[in-house]
């Protein structure tokens, strides 16, 4: 045992040496270790790791004794200093342990974890059994866990006085093996200002790496949504001509329809401050087919109900029968025409949900013989023959994790454990671009809200941004701990968000491909998340159960809505951005008042340094609505903001 | 390295959660594979790291089942974990030979006889979309699709506890100082009284559901008890369609009405199949309503005819079911309910057999157990008591027939009772002598059971308990529709009651049929002129036989205390009635020039009370007019003269237009110019109290109202 480790840790002297071309020195030490050139030399990652590692030589019986000092001091400080002090004590164990594990001492390790371990905090636990799972060294090389704590500072904001206090104790108390842990492994993001209480510190502790830094939120995020382009002449020509039809013995009615609609654009027309500029990100241009698709949405608009806590949604259910535990996602087009749901058995299937049957394209022979110059070109394109209610897409190895519509209804997107992101055509009904790149099962897919872009998550613990005519990624997103199991476009597309099983939430910008936003707070997994309306927050959901809302002017943690029992899996804002709406596999369909809460946050004063006080509670609940044993795996606003809800139907749990 | 045993790793996966290496398992499963004696210390290393690895691959797994939105692990998603891990899964068997190994999934051998046999599992069904509102406006609506508005546990609180029930738009925004402060004062905690306000639209629900229920219409019965067994937003309506039937069947087993405690009884299996509903509460309701058409000494109106035995088998069946689905250790319920028969077994002679019947039957309902231990000690007396009824033909009919009925049902749920207690060298003498009478009866039938099959025997039992009841309620009310077959056979003795039953002839007007009664005297007595007395006779009898809403309907003299029929459905069939009086009128041969024989026809008690339509019956009878349309168009003419009501003037001049050539031609020469003549003539004719004339000769009441009979024959 002692030789091997002599061995690593000689590699990595020979390593280092080599690094910085000490030629001489490293010749001599590899004669005096007897080390051979043609001996293995490990790869960098594991000499880093040996170099950031446990390299303790400290007594094994004195851990304990040190932790329960610790334990002691912090107890024994002042009550605005014990909650902030206190979060050292969960890092410091799980050092400890590892540390203890390392070399070898795995008696002491469990012991140590057995008695300290069932007092963290409850939101701790789940992480502290998967580490005492770890119980030798050969253990940790494959445990993602535990690679996490000991490649990366674990991140703890503390005031300065509180840090200043925490100083002097170490410094005091000499205890080496805890100074070695707080040198080594932690990191102290201090702010100025008073300490925090317990309540303050729950709301955004929890991930794996520990709290966000100052400096990850620092950044300007654009959270606008640009003005819309040119929808004046977008919409002008195709609506005057129809409305001429329509009305040509009247012809002062186009006019003042126009007017009428004009407050409407208007609002949008006012540029925001906190938008991007238009050319942030290329996009290609708009067909018309899109332009067609747009103008018919802002009719739409003119009739959406706004909703509120007065007049709450009406929601029509799609149940999924006979699909127990075979449906993975389901997701509906943004003019909720179409639904494609995923299947265990890697089929994905689109349903129609309009009266208007799923049609394909014509035959080339056929389509030589449409004409090209005819305004309807696209209409006379489809057959119409061979409509059907609902189609099948084959070609996935493995069950499917996520479909997205492109918004223009013509391309669809899945996800599949395969590893492999497949881009069907729903025209021609067949898959058209098989995109590799992710080592492991993918989680989830989303086409950007302006199409061309999409975005994937995956259990590499990266994210990549794509393109649709490109094979490879065009940005990779790496940082997580853990599997990114959620993927979001930011309204404006110029901003990923993802949601891990670190339990964070990140914000990535697309064109430089750094992280600007880092929001901690979740206590598992994150499931789904949401753009408000407006932009400026993002809602978060998971299998806490919760839904958190961030600001991402400031990335805060704005509220906390309890209520869920099981998993949420769905989120959606409503398209008036008054009502948040969240579903789960405890079946029911939460709705929360989300203008009262947006209101009461921008009333309050933020101080970029401090997190404001998270608003929970059930203020915010308007209504709560149950399906009938079956879970909620998707839901959607119309444009006219009837809320659909897609579940499956449980038959057996009952 | 994990390659080796996959198999046994997934035996271990459900234990996995408190999972500790157990080292002898270890041992075994290294035997297994050809390891004789594995090391102790080996066995504690591999025990480490298997489990080690096992938890990481679970934890992996767990992934793989939160992103398929499920809660429970499935297989494949310790395939998927494993996958990731870049470890051979799929093979369960490994071989290895030659230097090469091979992994292969096992394939099963086929048995061809299960695929002809057709017992192979069917394919999953293809996934379906099915919509429907979940909300509309912030309100879900109460459909099948959605769960019931408040859940059955709620109910319970709520029955408990009505200071619970919170009205939902009181939870927020209240200030709570002021509650606070009560809270302090208040020692005493009030009961709140539990409202249930019903909607407009669960009003008419509940007309509509009720009027179904017993009306006259069996699909729209149907219909009705399958909404009342599925719907969940029903707990609000509970107490009154509990009040509905409660007061029903008190009413109609005073007037013996029993196809009504039939539909009754309809009503209560239906909630009782509704899972929505919390019943509990209204049990005490409900028990005595049922039991009551168990043992009730008389359900309807002619015994020895009516197959009111079914009712009471269903009743019994209803029984047993809520004592299954009710009992608890704290209401007793079934210990109370085999008491209450057990009382009715053992009141000896008091009992009329009927009601010994119907606890025995509702006794033998709740199971062999039951059986053996309450019925059996009474055997012998039980015995006894019908052999005299049964041996010796000094008693009546009824009695007899409730005798050899009883006679069967304990026969049929004694014998495998006794098949289990009694040893196989089964001794007829032993059988007399402990079970008296009927012992010779259970001999044959414990022999014929042993001599089945050991399966289909209880089998036999369960089938008839289990059967389907609701089919069995309709079978109920066709046997009642369709005693004709044997009441036509006693008609050809004179003297006696002709029953002639339109149902059987009229089939689209079941359930509505008026029973029609025809008083025939022998030509011999013509001098006789029959009496309303016997007319109210034959009225009482006919009661019994009357199906659908009519029946339910009292005379003046009683207190019309329960209206369960929806009269518009009486209005809707008359044509049926009509049809079947006109077939009396062509079937029923009545000797010529005998005006004095009176005809009477009497549809129900009720018509001498419903104003309009019975007084029309009544002078029709009196008149002694043939019920044909010209006839009643006749007495419309009769009434319109007298009453100028609009509706008489309207019946009697829209029904002439009805009237066939041949009939015209009666109607303006000989029943146009009477009516008027009569009309004007006549004393008042709503003047006349029917009820005290019940005793009067038919004559002299013509006589004294200033009526002339019709002669048509000149």
């Amino acid at each position: 045992m002692a030789s091997g480790m002599d061995k690593t840790q000689l590699a990595a002297v020979l390593q280092l040496l080599k690094k910085y071309n000490l030629k001489e020195t490293e010749e001599l030490l590899k004669k005096e270790a007897n080390i051979e050139d043609g001996a293995p030399l490990q790869s960098d990652s594991e000499v880093s790791s040996v170099l950031t590692g446990y390299k303790s030589d400290g007594d094994p019986a004195s851990y304990e004794a040190s932790y329960i000092e610790l334990k002691r001091f912090v107890e024994s400080s002042l009550d605005i200093y014990k909650h902030e002090l206190g979060t050292i004590l969960y890092p410091v164990l799980v050092h400890m342990y590892l540390e203890l594990v390392y070399n070898g001492h795995t008696e002491k390790a469990i012991d140590l974890m057995k008695k300290f371990g069932p007092e963290q905090d409850t939101y701790y636990q789940d992480d502290l059994k998967k580490l005492s799972m770890v119980t030798r060294r050969d253990h940790m090389n494959v445990n993602e866990l535990a690679d996490t704590f000991k490649s990366n500072q674990f991140i703890i904001r503390m005031s300065r006085d509180t840090l200043s206090l925490l100083k002097r104790h170490l410094n005091d108390k000499k205890a080496s093996v805890l100074l070695n842990i707080v040198q080594e492994h932690l990191y102290f993001d201090m702010y100025e200002g008073v300490a925090r209480n317990k309540g303050q510190i729950d709301a955004t502790s929890g991930a794996v790496g520990g709290e966000a830094k100052r400096q990850d939120n620092k950044t300007k995020v654009y959270y606008g949504i640009p003005k819309a382009q040119d929808f004046q002449t977008l919409s002008a020509a195709p609506v005057e001509d129809e409305e001429e039809q329509g009305d040509q013995d009247n012809p002062d009615k186009p006019k003042k329809k126009k007017a009428k609609k004009d407050p409407a654009f208007s609002k949008k027309t006012k540029s925001d401050p906190n938008a991007p500029p238009n050319d942030r990100i290329p996009v290609p241009d708009l067909r018309d087919n899109d332009k067609h698709e747009k103008v018919k949405a802002l009719r739409e608009v003119s009739k959406r109900v706004a909703l509120g806590p007065e007049s709450l949604p009406s929601v029509c259910c799609y149940t999924l029968l006979n699909a127990n535990y075979s449906v993975t996602c389901a997701e509906i087009t943004e003019d909720s025409s179409m639904l494609a749901v995923g299947f265990n058995d890697s089929i994905v299937k689109v349903f129609t949900l309009v009266p208007q049957k799923l049609r394909a394209m014509k035959s080339v022979d056929q389509l030589q013989d449409v004409n090209i110059e005819a305004e309807d070109v696209l209409a006379r394109m489809m057959d119409d023959r061979s409509g059907e209610s609902s189609r099948s897409l084959y070609g996935h190895a493995g069950p499917v994790y996520s479909v997205s519509f492109s918004p223009d209804k013509t391309l669809l997107l899945s996800c599949s454990e395969d590893t492999t992101i497949r881009l069907w055509s729903i025209q021609i009904w067949t898959c058209l671009v098989v995109y590799k790149g992710h080592m492991f099962p993918v989680w989830d897919v989303k086409f950007s809200p302006l199409g061309y872009y999409f975005a994937t998550a995956s259990y590499d613990r990266t994210a990549r941004l794509w393109a649709t005519d490109h094979y490879s990624p065009l940005r990779l997103f790496a940082g997580h701990f853990s599997d990114v199991d959620c993927i979001q476009f930011h309204p404006n597309s110029n901003y990923i968000a993802t949601g891990s099983s670190d339990r964070r939430v990140c914000l990535w910008d697309c064109t430089t491909g750094n992280h600007v936003r880092l929001m901690t707070g979740h206590k598992s997994p994150v499931q789904v998340l949401a753009f408000s309306v407006c932009g400026r927050f993002l809602a978060s959901a998971g299998t806490d159960c919760k839904v958190l809302v961030w600001d991402l002017s400031h990335g805060h943690l704005v509220a906390e809505l309890t209520g869920h029992e099981k998993t949420i899996h769905c989120l959606t804002f409503s398209r008036c951005g008054n009502l948040l709406v969240s579903g789960g596999l405890d079946c029911f369909l939460k709705v929360w008042d989300f203008t009262k809460l947006t209101e009461e946050a921008s009333s309050e004063e933020v101080n970029v340094s401090h997190n404001p006080d998270v608003k929970s509670g059930d203020g915010y609940l308007l209504r709560t609505f149950a399906t009938k044993s079956s879970p909620l795996i998707s839901l959607h606003f119309t444009r006219r903001n009837l809320l659909i809800a897609v579940a499956m139907f449980d038959g057996v749990s009952t | 390295m994990l390659n080796f045993k996959p198999k046994q790793y997934l035996i271990t996966l459900n234990k996995l959660q408190y999972f500790t290496p157990a080292r002898n398992r270890w041992k075994v499963i290294a035997e297994s594979i050809g390891i004789p004696n594995l090391q102790d210390e080996a066995a504690k290393e591999l025990a480490d790291d298997i489990s080690y690895r096992l938890k990481h691959i679970i934890q992996d797994a767990a992934k793989f089942m939160n992103h398929a939105k499920r809660v429970k692990l499935m297989q494949s998603d310790v395939d998927s974990a494993l996958k990731c891990k870049n470890i051979e899964n799929r093979p369960f068997r490994f071989a290895s030979g030659g230097g090469r190994e091979l992994h292969f999934i096992e394939e099963k051998e086929v048995d061809l006889n299960d695929l002809l046999q057709n017992l192979n599992p069917k394919a999953p069904l293809e996934a379906a979309l099915r919509s429907h509102w979940l909300v509309i406006d912030g309100v879900q609506p109460t459909i099948p699709e959605n769960p019931p508005p408040v859940a059955k546990n709620v109910q319970k609180l709520e029955s408990v506890d009505p200071i619970n029930k919170k009205p939902i738009s009181e939870t927020s925004g209240k200030p709570t100082t002021g509650k606070q402060k009560l809270k302090n004062v208040e020692t005493v905690q009030i009961k709140q009284l539990a409202t249930h306000e019903l909607s407009v639209e669960q009003q008419l629900y509940y007309k509509e559901i009720t009027e179904a229920c017993v009306g006259s219409d069996e699909t729209r019965r149907t219909e009705a008890l399958q909404s009342l067994a599925c719907d969940p937003g029903l707990h609000e309506m509970l107490p009154r369609m509990c009040t509905f039937i409660i007061e029903g069947v008190r009413v109609n087993v005073v007037q013996n009405n029993l196809a009504l405690l039939i539909y009754l009884m309809r009503m209560v299996k239906a909630l009782l199949d509704n899972q929505s509903l919390y019943l509990e509460k209204y049990l005490h309701e409900l028990i005595p309503a049922v039991t009551t058409c168990i043992v009730s000494k008389q359900l309807c109106m002619r015994p020895e005819l009516d197959n009111h035995w079914a009712l009471r088998d269903f009743a019994s069946r209803l029984m047993a079911q809520i004592c299954k689905n009710f009992n608890t250790s704290t209401n007793n319920i079934q210990t109370r309910i085999t008491r209450m028969f057990t009382n009715a077994l053992q009141q000896n002679d008091k009992v009329p057999f009927p009601s010994l019947y119907g606890a025995l039957q509702g006794l033998s309902e709740l199971g062999p157990e039951v059986v053996r231990i309450l019925i059996l000690p009474h055997i012998k007396y039980i015995g006894s008591k019908i052999e005299t009824h049964l041996e010796g033909n000094l008693q009546s009919n009824i009695d007899k027939i409730a005798s050899s009925l009883i006679k069967q049902l304990l026969v049929k749920v004694l014998a495998p009772v006794l098949k289990s207690l009694r040893n196989p060298p089964d001794n007829l003498d032993e059988y007399r002598q402990e079970y008296g009478y009927l012992g010779a009866a259970l001999h044959v039938a414990v022999a014929k059971a042993r001599a089945q099959p050991a399966a289909v025997a209880p089998a036999a039992t369960t089938c008839s308990a289990t059967g389907n009841i609701a089919t069995m309620g309709t079978a109920i009310a066709r046997t009642v529709a369709t005693p004709s077959a044997i009441l036509q056979q006693q008609s050809s003795a004179p003297g006696r009651t002709i029953v002639m039953n339109p149902g059987s002839r009229v089939p689209q007007a079941q359930g509505n049929q008026k029973f029609v009664f025809v008083q025939q005297r022998a030509q011999t007595s013509s001098g006789q002129v029959q009496t309303l007395q016997q007319q109210q006779q034959i009225v009482k009898s006919t009661r019994a036989a009357k199906s659908g809403a009519n029946a339910a309907e009292t005379g003046r003299g009683f207190q019309p205390r329960f209206r369960p029929g929806a009269k518009r459905h009486d209005r809707q069939p008359a044509a049926g009635f009509r049809r079947a009086k006109t077939e009396l009128h062509d079937t029923a041969e009545q000797p010529e020039g005998t005006p004095q024989c009176g005809r009477f026809v009497a549809s129900s008690l009720e018509v001498f009370s419903q104003g309009e339509e019975g007084i029309y019956i009544f002078p029709t009878n009196l008149c002694n007019l043939d019920f044909h349309t010209p006839c009643e168009v006749t007495v419309k003419w009769v009434e319109a003269i007298q009453t100028k009501l609009p509706m008489c003037i309207g019946g009697a001049i829209f029904g002439a237009e009805r009237l066939k050539p041949k009939h015209r031609k009666l109607y303006t020469e000989k029943y146009l110019p009477w009516a008027i003549k009569t009309g004007k003539n006549m004393d008042f004719l709503l003047n006349i109290y029917f009820e005290k004339r019940w005793e009067q000769n038919v004559q002299e009441l013509c006589q004294e109202i200033n009526m002339v009979p019709l002669k048509l024959e000149e």
